[in-house]
């Protein structure tokens, strides 16, 4: 994991005077809430419908134990006891008091953690794999470049006013379990060439109001020119980017305005005169960085566990978590451990702090010290020893952490919707809730299998409806809320929007029309594919049909 | 960057605004007449990569901002190139100052003097020394006697200016805690060699004040290598996890926070430049200007100068002073070990007051410290 050295920590340390100093020129009146606004949401600092949210970075997803108990601590002592870990891998706390925010900040500093850039229109926290460094698939671990980019970003002196926020994320390999197709830019590691990483990069993804799947600018960036080609993106997009209307000001409005073959031309000509000498990072900096992503010290093992195998062989229980929630280890010996946040009838990515602490506990007996943030809003434990997972899951059991539903239809990704948020149309925890509640059955949900269900509560689509195998977006009808269906958004390396099947439902119709789409699937898939396979084969009409069905028009 | 409210705006400055497309900003400025960019909003940041690109592309006037602007924008304007910001009727020039100066470090090149992150790493990696390990009885003690024969009565600036010069062959760093006397030391090694490396013990403990002052002194002094050296964080988090290891062990705090922290940040250098003074304090009274310690030399320029000396170039060189020595501070540390001192106290008797310390440690050397 990286660690902050002198130039990290200081930079942080003056970042929470400099906000300090800014909320107190706010509290004199010398600055407007006008002004005021996009310089605390640099910080994480929002205003929601209740009270302020603080959204903490989690770079990249990793955390050490330290980090973990921190975040609990700050649960316990300036909010409710919980907090909520988002989409992007970083956490909210939806409770703190304005002026226990400095405090909070120092609190995170403390442990080498900030909530810079976690929103405003800048560069946001950089996401990547959840399980980059312990997934065989990988190419190269994409952390160290995170770690670079999230350097490079921070406070950056021509890209902190852009015409509207710019997310990046990166993976190690063909799979993208980050969903980068939809980020503004996505970042693919596809070789090497000597010492050097080789990028493929895609640009203009994006979801929200107007949604776009990324496309292609780059086959084969080299690593040492990464921060020169990046600049050229931003430069691009910042002179020429919308800013007559927010709901155009993305990057993905630019290049589908301009075709990709005009924005490629355009990010060329300012590359082009770029002194990417500059930009150009020193190998021995690269090397520094990567020197922290080394892989853990692994015991050599030779990949079968008495332990584990009587385990399996004796508790169904944790036979199921095991099929469920483990994932595969490029280590002999070791697997990685989803910790599912989607608890029966429970808000998908809240935790408690008690909760963090027995996972802090377990990172740091049993997975190197490190635990992960998921996208898909749960926790990760990438290094755990066959031999160790039963007392694991013994451990998770007892915390009600040991929810077997990985990537099942339970495990629902979902915004906070108009529950916190300024924003949403609609509520989408209790519906989320409600599907829960009806698909609880873990037997469906395994003959079901893989399928992936979010739910925005409005469209900024902060729930990744558009990319969902099932997605829901809550909508206003003439004050009612109303669910919009769609099927077969994917957010892999596949990825695609959802297609809409139809009119929007009442909320209490929704878990019922989701459940028929399902058993619409058991009838008709063939041998050995997924939801999302049949519905590639097939088309969305049959799981609008069954969605609709029974429906009478009036809805 | 200058801020100036009135005037300066010559007949020949061609005034833009932030939403000009960028050729015609080239255009504009072909002939290196100055530059005038308006920022309509300060939320459309266009004019930041305006900027930038100019002076990429090589444009060396004058580049001058204005319009709605944030004094918080005011290190994202002169970073991207600009040199001046004309202010508004109303803007607050301290504000615009005090954002100018919030932070030390930068992760990425510019047009600013600062050194990126990455590139101040790369300097301070631990490079092998290929030298054998100095022999402090013999020749590191033989170096530092002839070097104080040399040096004993001569004025701080020869001092500072002999061991910096690279035919000594020594690798120099100075040690600041840019307390209430820091400038002066600093001053001088400003006009002998601003690029020398500057350690600050950033203890986690110093008044805001010293934090404050320590950028507004880097930056007036022009000194380009300021180096923040923080304790390690796992020790921290063992020895200290409350940060109140001052009240029950001061001796332990110090050595957390500076004696550590100092041994790892001085590894890749020979010598270090201190700002010690004889009449500071009685443990004190015997400094040499050049001395070996710890198989280092530390090098003492001001070691001769009386309090009224030192008072007399402080004010000769207009150097601005502690925000808190007004307040009786003489000797500035951590803010739960110092207190302002009574009249006919020695300047070091505020520090570690009430119990049996004088000094921290960073200057008594291995044998002393532990004893």
């Amino acid at each position: 994991m990286y660690r902050y050295d002198e130039f990290d920590a200081a930079l942080v340390r003056e970042r929470v005077e400099e906000f300090r100093d800014q909320v107190a020129r706010r509290a004199s009146g010398a600055l407007t809430e006008d002004q005021f606004k996009p310089l605390r949401l640099m910080n994480g600092v929002y205003l929601q419908l209740h009270a302020y949210m603080l959204r903490v970075a989690v770079p990249y997803g990793t955390m050490d134990s330290r980090q973990m108990r921190r975040l609990a601590h700050i649960a316990r002592t300036y909010d409710k006891g919980y907090g909520h870990f988002t989409t992007r891998t970083n956490i909210q706390y939806n409770w703190p008091a304005l002026t226990d925010l400095p405090a909070i900040l120092e609190d995170l500093a403390s442990v080498e953690m900030h909530a810079i850039q976690t929103s405003g229109n800048c560069i946001r926290n950089v996401t990547t794999d959840v399980f980059a460094g312990a997934a065989d698939d990988e190419i190269e671990d994409p952390r160290p470049w995170c770690e670079i980019l999230r350097q490079w970003s921070t406070i950056h002196p021509e890209f902190s006013f852009l015409p509207r926020k710019f997310k990046v994320a990166v993976i190690g390999g063909p799979n993208d379990r980050a969903a980068i197709r939809t980020h503004d830019v996505g970042l693919e590691i596809v070789g090497r060439d000597g010492n050097d990483t080789l990028f493929r990069v895609f640009v203009g993804g994006g979801q929200g109001r107007l949604p776009h799947i990324g496309k292609e600018i780059a086959t084969d960036v080299r690593g040492t020119e990464l921060l020169a080609y990046l600049t050229a993106i931003l430069r691009a997009y910042n002179l020429l980017g919308r800013r007559d209307n927010i709901h155009k000001a993305r990057i993905k409005i630019l290049v589908e305005s301009l075709g990709i073959e005009a924005f490629r031309a355009e990010v060329d000509r300012q590359f082009e005169t770029l002194r990417d000498e500059d930009l150009r990072l020193p190998q021995a900096e690269v090397e520094r960085i990567r020197a922290y992503f080394a892989p853990p010290a692994f015991e050599t093992l030779d990949g079968s566990s008495g332990a584990f195998d009587r385990a399996v062989l004796a508790d169904p229980d944790f036979a199921r978590w095991n099929r469920n929630n483990v994932r595969r280890h490029r280590q002999p010996g070791y697997a990685s451990a989803v910790i599912s946040l989607k608890g029966l009838g429970e808000v998908p990515g809240d935790i408690t702090d008690t909760q963090m602490e027995v996972v802090a506990d377990l990172a740091e007996r049993y997975s190197f010290d490190e635990v992960r943030a998921a996208y898909e809003q749960n926790l990760v434990l990438p290094h755990v020893k066959l031999d160790d997972l039963p007392s694991v899951w013994r451990a998770l059991l007892a915390a009600g952490l040991a929810t077997p539903n990985a990537d099942l239809a339970t495990d629902v990704i979902a915004c906070p919707g108009l529950d916190y948020c300024s924003l949403a149309n609609a509520r989408s925890i209790p519906v989320a809730q409600a599907l829960s509640k009806r698909l609880a059955d873990l037997d469906y949900q395994e003959r079901v299998g893989p399928v992936r269900i979010n739910m925005s509560g409005c469209i900024n689509a902060c729930g990744h409806h558009h990319v969902g195998h099932i997605g829901v977006l809550g909508v206003d009808r003439k004050g009612e809320e109303y669910y919009q269906i769609t099927v077969g958004g994917s957010p892999d390396e596949q990825a695609a929007l959802g297609q809409i099947v139809g009119r929007s439902l009442p909320s209490e119709a929704v878990a019922p029309a989701i459940q028929r789409a399902l058993d619409r699937y058991l009838e008709i898939r063939e041998d050995g594919e997924r939801f999302i396979d049949t519905v590639r084969r097939v088309g969305h009409e049959p799981f609008g049909e069954a969605i609709y069905e029974g429906l009478d028009a009036a809805v | 960057m200058r801020l100036f409210e009135h005037g300066e705006i010559g007949p020949q400055t061609r005034r833009l605004t932030a939403s000009t497309p960028l050729d015609q900003v080239e255009a504009a400025a072909s002939d290196g007449a100055p530059i005038m960019i308006e920022f309509e909003a300060f939320r459309d940041g266009r004019g930041f990569s305006l900027a930038t690109i100019l002076r990429e592309r090589g444009f060396s006037g004058s580049l001058i901002a204005t319009g709605d602007l944030l004094p918080d924008q005011a290190r994202h304007l002169m970073r991207s190139g600009f040199d001046a910001v004309q202010l508004r009727p109303g803007d607050d020039p301290a504000a615009w100052r005090r954002m100018l100066e919030a932070f030390s470090v930068v992760y990425q090149p510019a047009f600013d003097a600062a050194v990126p992150a990455w590139t101040s790493r790369g300097k301070s990696l631990r490079r092998p020394s290929n030298a054998p390990p100095i022999d402090e009885g013999t020749t590191l003690g033989r170096r530092a006697a002839e070097l104080n024969a040399a040096l004993r009565d001569a004025d701080p600036l020869t001092v500072l200016r002999t061991v910096l010069d690279p035919r000594q062959g020594l690798r120099v760093a100075a040690l600041s805690s840019f307390g209430a006397e820091a400038a002066v030391l600093l001053d001088l090694l400003a006009r002998a060699g601003p690029s020398t490396p500057v350690i600050f013990l950033e203890t986690g403990q110093h008044f805001l004040q010293t934090l404050s002052y320590r950028t507004t002194l880097s930056k007036r002094l022009g000194l380009t290598d300021v180096r923040i050296v923080v304790p390690d964080a796992e020790e921290r988090a063992d020895l200290d996890p409350r940060e109140d290891l001052w009240r029950t062990d001061p001796d332990a705090c110090c050595d957390l926070r500076k004696v550590r922290p100092l041994a790892r940040a001085a590894a890749g250098f020979d010598a270090l430049i201190t700002g010690r003074k004889r009449y500071q304090s009685g443990t004190r009274a015997r400094l040499r200007v050049i001395e070996a310690l710890d198989g280092k030399l530390r090098i003492n320029p001001l070691a001769n100068w009386s309090a009224d000396r030192i008072a007399t170039y402080r004010a000769e060189r207009d150097l601005p002073g502690h925000p808190l020595a007004d307040q009786g501070y003489a000797s500035i540390g951590c803010w739960p070990c110092t207190r302002p001192i009574e009249d006919g106290e020695d300047s070091r008797a505020g520090r570690w007051s009430g119990v049996d310390k004088v000094e921290c440690g960073i200057h008594l050397g291995r044998r002393r410290a532990a004893a």
